[in-house]
């Protein structure tokens, strides 16, 4: 999130650099929220051209955004850039770390990577907790109920899970970015596989979003991009802001519409 | 206009299994054998009853039962007792295919079939109408198909419009000569030779289980005669020769069966559409329009490419009729030589001379680790086999097969490439049946380069080309296998800039010229 938070000025000379450094230095918490109560005047400007589609788009993203989370942003830049500078070539958006060449040329007039809100990783961790649990409940059973199995075995295997389910929370909340370009949008995700996808505005059939009860709880939002391709034909973006889903939904409608231009399928 | 009324009779005849079904159970059933004569007369009673309401019913389904070719929609009205009356207009209808039985040919009558993009399913089928008003019917629709997109391009409002203001703009002329009175001409393609079927036959079997038994038997019948006694020799022996039988059998089936679904292929040009024919004893006609082939596809499997054969497939967008649902690929050409496959899919889809560049040599050294890895697990589970039952005493002579692993690695490796052409993009892939796929950058949907763990390993990615078809057993996807990471990601930037400048190429050109190929 904190990739959102320069200036709208950056986002349209769309230049790594400047937001690169812009970014690092924003590790304090102050200066980010600042940055995001000015952005909404400047939204209604940008509105028209689809370069600025990520400057609008995020406006209501950060303006929602409160201070809390940009400070956990804030750290999350720290780890970010460290990750990045490791030389670890996964993460795209080493584009916002600015010291370490990213995998994919980001050329200019491209909007900012953007990551997922942090409290994604809540709702996921919130999985892998469930998933363990239920599984030592049931190692549980079994200790009570053979006398091969003993508790500690349960332990043994139910703790190591766990810590590798929590890294890989936070492995995917590191990889999962995503970018508003000039034709396409473009993610990237994924641990084990990981997937990089374009997906172009002219090809884009419609656009949802959808809430779990967890999502709702967290005031998360999944926004659901349809191509008519066979695979990989839903795009989904998870663990935006709610307010931020709907406004991106509006602004990927829009896209989609002006990209078509009249031409058909 | 109502169906045929030859349909009544061969409708019944369909649901005659289930009449003759009811009347075994009156005449043999419980009320004849403990009711006596009485019962016996009650029952013949009610079967007589039971066969007038079918018959009444068929009777009643066909006269009620009315379609109509309006100027800009195909409209039907049936059902008996609940009605359903739909329009369906000309520009939404991809396909009219026609389905023949040999008992429905003997009746002279076929099933009509509607096709639009929406659903897996067709959109109307008549069941059943003449052969001849089948056949004028398939023509007709796509007269008036042409007809609606033409005026609605003169009307230079797209073919969109044709379809939004329905009732409203009823086209000058379409009743009686439309506004395009030109006769499509009809160009035949592809006629499938008499030897061609032949080589089909024999290609079609499924190899892959021929392959596997040819790698297993050697190694493992002389270790089992061996040390077993007799009587379960001769059991086993029996096995494996009625194994053998069974896959022989399947073979021939597969081949038997390819024979007469193909039976007499024609592939033939009819204005913007392909149409073709095939069947011995199902007859069928189908036509695939051409603005709506999303992808072109060779493929060839180990034995067709040993004789130089080759089948062309076409994946469509929406629905392909003839298919499982969600195979939305057709064969164009069952089987041909493969310079005459080649120049039929270049018509269909004018890709130039194919130039495949393949993966870097560190990605054979992937399937080689892979390969051997299945290898030593298949001896490790033949191990604990033999701890387990005492049984298979050789099993660590099943390390030998290690020896496969590189040829088998090379193998895939040498069938991998891929083609950037000016105007499409062209993957390969597979060793027991190689498939080709081209795609034209103007159809490209999404483009995606992935790469897992081991590939990130390697420093490779896979690149898949997604369009709007593909999928399907047969799959016209692209996928372009452990090419190099980095090149992977170029790739990606290419095809989708490529798409762009597709399209807007298509914009810059008349919308029909951009659709008529050639």
């Amino acid at each position: 999130m904190t990739r959102e938070t320069h200036d709208p000025a950056d986002a349209s000379s769309g230049g790594d650099e400047p937001r690169g450094d812009g970014e690092v230095s924003t590790v304090d918490d102050e200066t980010p929220t600042d940055r995001e109560r000015s952005q909404p005047e400047d939204a209604a400007g940008g509105e028209s051209a689809p370069a600025d589609a990520e400057a609008a788009v995020g406006d209501p993203e950060t303006a929602v955004a409160d201070a809390e989370t940009a400070a956990l942003d804030a750290d999350a830049a720290a780890t970010d850039s460290a990750y990045a500078a490791g030389g670890e070539d996964a993460a795209a958006d080493a584009g916002g770390s600015g010291n370490a060449p990213p995998a994919t040329d980001y050329g200019a007039d491209r909007g900012p990577v953007r990551t997922l809100d942090t409290r994604v990783r809540l709702k996921w961790a919130g999985q892998v907790v469930l998933g363990t649990a239920v599984l030592g409940a049931i190692g549980g059973g079994l200790a009570v109920a053979f006398e091969p199995v003993e508790a500690w075995m349960v332990l043994a295997v139910t703790i190591p899970l766990l810590v590798l389910g929590l890294g890989w929370v936070w492995l995917r909340y590191r990889l999962w970015a995503f970018q508003f370009r000039t034709d396409h949008l473009f993610l990237e995700r994924g641990v084990y596989r990981n997937v990089e996808t374009v997906v172009p505005y002219v090809r884009i059939q419609h656009v949802d979003t959808s809430r779990g009860p967890v999502e709702r709880v967290l005031g998360l939002s999944t926004l659901v991009v349809y191509t008519a391709g066979s695979r990989g034909a839903d795009v989904a973006i998870p663990g935006l802001p709610a307010a931020e889903a709907e406004s991106m939904q509006d602004r990927v409608k829009e896209l989609a519409v002006a990209a078509e231009g009249g031409e058909g399928l | 206009v109502n169906l045929d009324p030859r349909s009544i009779p061969y409708r019944l005849l369909q649901q005659g299994g289930s009449v003759v079904l009811v009347l075994v159970f009156v005449v043999f059933g419980p009320a004849a054998s403990e009711g006596g004569p009485v019962g016996l007369a009650i029952g013949l009673g009610l079967a007589v009853l039971l066969l007038a309401a079918v018959t009444g019913w068929q009777v009643a389904y066909y006269r009620r039962y009315e379609y109509e070719l309006t100027p800009d929609t195909f409209d039907i009205t049936s059902g008996v007792l609940s009605r359903r009356r739909r329009e369906i207009p000309y520009t939404r209808i991809q396909n009219v295919d026609i389905a023949q039985n040999p008992v429905q040919r003997l009746l002279d009558i076929a099933e009509v079939r509607l096709e639009t993009a929406g659903g897996g399913e067709s959109e109307a089928r008549l069941r059943y109408v003449a052969a001849t008003e089948a056949r004028r019917l398939q023509d007709e629709v796509g007269r008036r198909k042409r007809a609606v997109a033409t005026e609605a391009a003169t009307r230079s409002e797209g073919a969109e419009a044709a379809v939004a203001g329905e009732p409203g703009s009823r086209p000058s002329g379409v009743a009686g000569e439309p506004a395009e009175a030109v006769v499509p001409d009809s160009e035949e393609l592809f006629a499938l030779q008499n030897e061609e079927l032949w080589v089909l036959g024999a290609v079609t079997a499924d190899l892959r289980l021929l392959g596997v038994l040819a790698t297993i038997a050697p190694f493992v019948a002389p270790a089992i005669l061996e040390d077993l006694d007799p009587g379960l020799n001769l059991l086993l022996v029996g096995g494996a020769v009625l194994g053998l039988v069974a896959l022989v059998g399947a073979w021939l089936a597969s081949g038997i069966y390819a024979i007469l679904r193909y039976y007499g292929f024609r592939l033939v040009r009819r204005g913007d559409e392909l149409r073709y024919e095939r069947g011995l004893l199902q007859q069928y006609s189908g036509s695939i329009p051409l603005e709506k082939i999303q992808t072109v596809s060779l493929a060839e499997n180990v034995l067709a490419r040993q004789l130089g054969y080759a089948s062309v497939n076409i994946g469509t967008a929406g629905y392909a009729p003839g298919q499982t649902q969600g195979q939305r690929v057709q064969s164009a050409v069952p089987i041909a030589k493969r310079d005459r496959a080649l120049s039929l899919a270049r018509q269909v889809e004018p890709f130039g001379e194919l130039t495949f560049e393949r993966p870097p040599k560190r990605a054979r050294l992937r399937y080689v680790v892979r390969y051997g890895l299945v290898v030593l697990g298949l001896v490790g589970l033949l191990g604990a086999g033999h701890l387990a039952t005492d049984a298979l005493p050789w099993w660590p002579a099943g390390v030998l097969g290690l020896a496969l692993v590189p040829p088998a690695a090379h193998l895939k490796w040498a069938n991998l490439g891929y083609h950037i052409g000016d105007e499409h993009v062209v993957t390969r892939h597979g060793f027991w049946v190689r498939q080709t796929t081209v795609v034209p950058y103007h159809r490209v949907q999404t483009v995606v380069r992935s790469r897992t763990v081991f590939q990130r390993r390697r420093d490779l990615g896979t690149l898949v080309v997604d369009t709007a078809s593909g999928g399907g057993l047969r799959g016209s996807d692209a996928v372009a296998l452990d090419l190099d990471a980095g090149r992977a990601a170029t790739l990606l930037e290419t095809v989708a800039a490529r798409l762009q400048g597709a399209l807007a190429d298509q914009r810059a050109r008349p919308r029909r010229e951009s659709e008529a190929v050639g």
